[in-house]
């Protein structure tokens, strides 16, 4: 590979970078600063501890001062590093994505935060901690005029067309189906865990909620104490569905998909706007969920699978997922199947997709799975209560039956559900994948987006003249790209020979279309 | 599709390695088990050294069998598994990178292991031991010769 050469790159981050290099550093520290400011609280150990920013400082504002980038003739180049010198050059057309991150502090201060990723996986190549908004915008423009092949470059002009914009109402919504209220909790618990406010909180409340209030609570009787009970549960139910509508307002806040020449972008967040690339052709799969509130709101959800995201590394760990891809957090049926054919357009969204069943014997398979779970449970359990001498209750023969037929119905019930609810089906360019009773799944893949497919029959699967196909894509990692189980066994060889030689199909389908 | 069995020389290589990581577990047992004494211990060294040894003989020819490969115009297919069976198919347009790599044992017996990469999620690394090391190369460069260039 031909690389740059003596190419030096000479632009400069923003004068104020350093401040955001300490920001990690400082939010650590702030609460307690502003505690021992207002209430003269002392924490000797954690105000000297703020200390330490003097050195952090130094290195942040040299490792600014040596950070340098430009654009070479072929790509990218970095040049970063304190002790340890790094260049770094990305190549152009490698460049999938650019996400640029804009929090308070940068909004207030006109920067942002700019990370370049390829397909290579996992984080991004480089972030870039801060640029102004004009420097972001020619890497922008640098970056994906000379990435796009020169045919499609005039495109790049072309004016941005509004595929989906989602206005609150929606957003309460999404709020309500989405449910990430506990996200809030654990993370505003989590932070003032750590920033010691509990501390000074715990005073006030001994104060406030003193033995007297205790003793009243006693004195209510138990049905009084169980309508408390109950009323504070289901307070709190709606309290996390209502902090969920506030998480989705704030970190959705004036969603907008728009489509630029070959990309798809995507803005949201109302205090810090995210400004995300979703490259069509980096696209690997797209995943509609419509859960049970989902179907009550007549909505659905839609996400995609980006080339790279997440992926194993060659060692086998598998790296986290970078952030969900929406490409809707929700919408109309009718518009996801707008956006279907948009975010994948070598799938011809007029091809009614054929869906196959899953073989005839994996419901009576799946049940005994249940049936043996259950004999091995009741069994377990029925001797344990007999043999611990403290039980408070000893099952007998009709117990036992009992519970067991209770589980063998729900085996069963369990059993038709997974086998009803999952379906899939191959056309000439795109396998899809639904499953999913209470919450539904589809998954798309167009064909030509095919890494590997794997065969797997395990004993059993043997037995039962049963097999799985499991296919793998660029992006989505173990749990989210497609694998069908309890395929018949010359169906599933059939589809995974007709899914190898994909190619075939998809060239034929394309010679048929003109 | 024909598929083919591998170079038969990468059964000694198994069985080389078996004893090697049965040595490994005697020595573990044995240290285990020294404090105690007693003909009943040492009858238990001897039951595992068997079963080892007979596992040493049995398993790897068996494994060998249903280790089979084969290339067309599209791709590779690996085929692997002696109870747990798998298939997998890999088209030649996918592969990334391929490494031919050889451990000690398998130089003293002339066999490699071609690995194949692509830019996948599930499967970054598909492996196929036990190719002669020159019918390795020879399959890597029939792979490569016609996969373009964009993997993903």
């Amino acid at each position: 590979m031909a690389s740059d050469g003596d190419f030096k790159p000479e632009l400069r981050l923003h004068p104020l970078s350093w401040l955001f290099a300490l920001t990690t550093f400082i939010r650590q520290f702030i609460v307690p600063v502003i505690a021992f400011i207002i209430f003269g609280a002392r924490n000797d150990a954690e105000i000297w501890g703020a200390l330490i920013i003097v050195p952090l400082l130094i290195g942040a504002l040299w490792q600014q001062w040596l950070y340098r980038y430009g654009f070479g003739p072929r790509g990218l180049v970095i040049n970063e590093g304190l002790f340890f010198r790094n260049v770094r050059q990305i190549e152009y057309p490698r460049i999938e994505n650019i996400d640029v991150k804009r929090g308070l502090l940068h909004r207030l201060l006109g920067v942002a935060e700019v990370s370049i990723a390829t397909s290579t996986g996992g984080k991004a190549e480089a972030t870039i901690r801060v640029l102004s908004l004009e420097a972001t915008q020619q890497l922008r423009d640098h970056v994906f005029t000379r990435s796009q092949p020169a045919e499609s470059r005039e495109t790049v002009d072309a004016e941005d067309e509004v595929l989906l914009n989602l206005p609150p109402a929606e957003l309460i919504r999404f709020g309500l189906i989405d449910n990430r209220g506990m996200i809030v909790v654990a993370a505003l618990f989590g932070f003032l865990y750590q920033a010691g406010a509990f501390e000074l909180s715990r005073q006030a409340a001994e104060a406030w909620f003193g033995d007297s209030r205790l003793n009243h609570l006693a004195a209510l009787g138990i049905a009084m104490q169980a309508g408390l009970a109950l009323a504070g549960v289901i307070t709190f139910i709606l309290a996390l569905r209502l902090l969920s509508v506030g998480f989705a307002l704030v970190t959705l806040f004036d969603f907008t998909l728009t489509r630029h020449g070959q990309d798809l972008r995507v803005r949201h967040g109302l205090l810090t706007r995210l400004a995300l690339t979703l490259r069509i052709r980096r696209i690997q799969s797209v995943h509609q969920t419509e859960s049970l509130l989902h179907r009550l709101f007549g909505r659905v959800s839609l996400r995609v699978d980006l080339a790279g995201d997440s992926g194993s590394s060659d060692d086998g760990k598998q790296k986290s997922q970078v952030r969900t891809r929406w490409l809707a957090p929700i919408c109309t049926p009718v518009q996801a199947s707008a956006l279907l054919a948009i975010a994948l357009p070598d799938v011809d969204p007029t091809t009614q997709p054929d869906w196959q069943p899953l073989a005839a014997g994996a419901r009576m398979r799946l049940f005994r799975h249940s049936l043996y779970f259950a004999l091995i449970v009741t069994g377990a359990a029925a001797a344990a209560l007999h043999l611990l001498p403290e039980a408070p209750f000893r099952p007998d023969a009709r117990w036992i039956a009992i519970f067991l037929l209770g589980m063998a119905l729900i085996g069963w019930w369990r059993a038709h559900v997974y086998v009803k609810h999952t379906r899939w089906a191959l056309t000439p360019d795109a396998i899809l994948f639904r499953y999913g009773w209470l919450t539904r799944r589809l998954i798309v893949t167009p064909r030509n987006r095919l890494q590997s497919v794997k065969l797997t029959a395990s004993p059993f699967d043997r037995r039962h003249r049963m097999a799985n196909v499991s296919i793998d894509t660029a992006g989505g990692g173990m749990n989210s790209s497609i694998y069908v189980r309890f395929l018949p066994r010359d169906i599933a060889q059939a589809l995974a020979v007709r899914l190898y030689h994909s190619h075939i199909d998809v060239a034929r389908r394309r010679a048929t279309a003109g | 599709m024909q598929t083919e069995n591998t170079d038969p020389a990468i059964i000694s290589v198994w069985r080389w390695q078996c004893v090697i990581a049965l040595l490994v577990v005697l020595f573990g047992v044995t240290v285990m088990l020294l404090p105690r004494s007693g003909s009943l211990w040492a009858s238990a060294v001897i039951v595992v050294a068997l079963t080892g040894l007979l596992l040493t003989w049995l398993w790897p020819p068996i494994y060998y069998r249903h280790l089979r490969y084969g290339v067309d115009a599209t791709g590779i297919v690996i085929e692997r598994g002696v109870l747990w069976r798998s298939h997998i198919a890999l088209p030649r347009a996918r592969i990334q990178h391929t490494d031919v790599s050889q451990g000690p044992l398998q130089r003293r017996y002339g066999v490699g292991t071609l690995k194949l990469y692509t830019a996948g999620s599930r499967y970054t690394m598909i492996e196929l031991p036990g190719l002669a090391h020159s019918d390795a190369i020879a399959l890597r460069d029939a792979l490569l010769a016609e996969s373009s260039a964009s993997g993903v």
